[in-house]
């Protein structure tokens, strides 16, 4: 299961009405929406959204019924245990040989604010603005001890641009702390803060 | 040894401006409250200027400093006896003249031979110059991160003995703490707002740091890096200010620290800028 698809689960389970709709869904065999508001005085459009989003996921199955001409959908349970399942390893950066052989080095006039510890040699943290004017927000990003040593360690603008193997091996940083580094590049990369030179 | 400065012309006035503005506050003094009050205010204001120069001392080692704060407490004191109502009614003696024209002769010898050897000059002008001498290059690049220039051999008892030779003859202020040594580079006119602590935090100005693990690191100050004439390129010459400071160390170690002081005194840089 993904993170997007538990967050949905997550949601629906968080709702104060969840565990008395789910007890509705398990002792009758098909419920439509607007029993479900009856029985629970709930307004008719959160259950209808409930059980509609239950569907979605497949939990629930739903079939059409003709009543008086107009339609109208019953639902019917389709799994008794609900389970959210989340292999967090999937959202690590494994680092690749690519990605530890980019170039890179400080961009020039990257408008950045860097903090450095007082007893050793690293940055504790950088301090970004973003947007122009009235609309200017400060947004201040701490940094682990790793990538604070790092950071210290990246070529100045217009230095002779380095791997980031190569500044982590300058800095003293283990290769098993790539993901933590990788993350934080990344980050200032898509701040215009670090740059990798074409033919860097 | 070339001439040609990098650094933008001093025109820097602080450093007159504190003892000047003692004579308006003189004069102010003495207009509202009278000549008598005027003459223990600048009594006053010539004691506590004294006493900056006794902290100076204490805080850098430079002999010279010693001889301002004793110059500063002298003239002080002479400005109380002359004050008439001060009841030591001593003015128009002969040994008031006595101590005022011995004093006068005595310490105007001694401060014009320190200011011309040079001994009452912070070389921050003079370190800037020597980082600048070998970048031609020319390109920005500044950055507010401090760059790792290398790593030296030293013992901590090694560095501590040459931070202290920095600050005995104002190359430097050293700031100690348990893992490191920070040598702040500080031009003339620039001592009186960091020896008091008024001039910010000294990591947001330039220095040269040292850690006990024997990393040498430096950054420039953004104010300091304007006061070149040009953009030199930013990179090389913060290795530079840190290959200075290596230098500087090495030549201390080997017993030749006067090499260092005729190095700055070489670049010919005016006594008072």
């Amino acid at each position: 299961m993904n993170f997007h698809t538990a967050g949905k689960y997550a949601a629906l389970l968080s709702k104060d009405y969840a565990e008395d709709i789910f007890a509705l869904l398990v002792n009758y065999q098909a419920i439509s929406a607007s029993e479900v508001a009856a029985r629970l005085n709930l307004h008719i459009k959160t259950a209808q959204d409930f059980l509609e989003a239950l569907e979605a996921l497949g939990i629930l199955s739903r079939e059409e019924v003709l009543e008086r001409k107009r339609p109208y959908y019953r639902y019917i349970l389709q799994q008794t245990r609900l389970v959210i399942d989340i292999d967090l390893m999937q959202v690590k950066q494994e680092p690749s040989h690519n990605s530890l052989s980019v170039r890179i080095r400080e961009r020039e006039n990257a408008g950045v604010r860097f903090s450095a510890a007082r007893n050793d040699d690293y940055i504790t943290s950088v301090t970004i603005w973003t947007g122009a004017g009235r609309e200017q927000e400060e947004r201040k990003i701490k940094l682990t001890m790793p990538q604070g040593k790092f950071l210290y360690h990246l070529p100045f603008p217009k230095a002779q641009p380095m791997s980031v193997a190569e500044i982590m091996q300058k800095a003293g940083v283990d290769e098993s702390l790539a993901p933590e580094v990788l993350d934080l590049v990344q980050l200032l990369e898509k701040y215009e803060v670090i740059e990798s030179p074409p033919g860097g | 040894m070339s001439l040609v400065r990098k650094l933008k012309p001093d025109r820097n006035i602080t450093g007159a401006l504190i003892p000047l503005s003692m004579l308006p506050i003189f004069g102010l003094a003495s207009l509202f409250f009278g000549i008598h009050t005027g003459f223990i205010t600048i009594a006053v204001l010539m004691g506590v200027y004294g006493l900056f120069f006794l902290y100076g001392f204490v805080r850098t080692g430079n002999v010279a400093q010693l001889v301002l704060c004793i110059d500063g407490i002298f003239f002080g004191y002479m400005l109380l006896v002359y004050e008439p109502t001060f009841g030591l009614s001593t003015m128009g003696t002969m040994e008031f003249k006595a101590a005022y024209i011995t004093g006068v002769i005595f310490f105007g010898i001694v401060l014009v031979s320190l200011a011309i050897t040079r001994r009452l000059k912070w070389r921050g002008r003079e370190i800037f110059e020597l980082a600048a001498e070998p970048i031609e290059e020319i390109g920005d690049g500044y950055t507010s991160r401090p760059r790792p220039v290398g790593k030296v051999e030293y013992s901590p008892q090694q560095v501590r003995s040459f931070a202290r030779f920095c600050a005995r003859h104002l190359i430097a202020l050293p700031y100690t703490t348990s893992k490191n040594i920070t040598l702040v580079p500080i031009k003339m006119g620039d001592e009186f707002g960091r020896l008091l602590g008024l001039s910010g935090d000294y990591r947001d100005a330039t220095w040269v740091n040292f850690d006990m693990d024997g990393e040498v690191s430096v950054h420039i100050a953004h104010k300091d890096y304007l006061d070149y004439r040009e953009s030199l390129a930013f990179d090389p010459l913060c290795s530079s200010l840190g290959q200075v400071f290596i230098e500087f160390f090495e030549l201390y170690n080997k017993g030749e620290g006067i090499r260092v002081i005729d190095r700055m005194d070489d670049l010919k840089i005016g006594f008072f800028s």
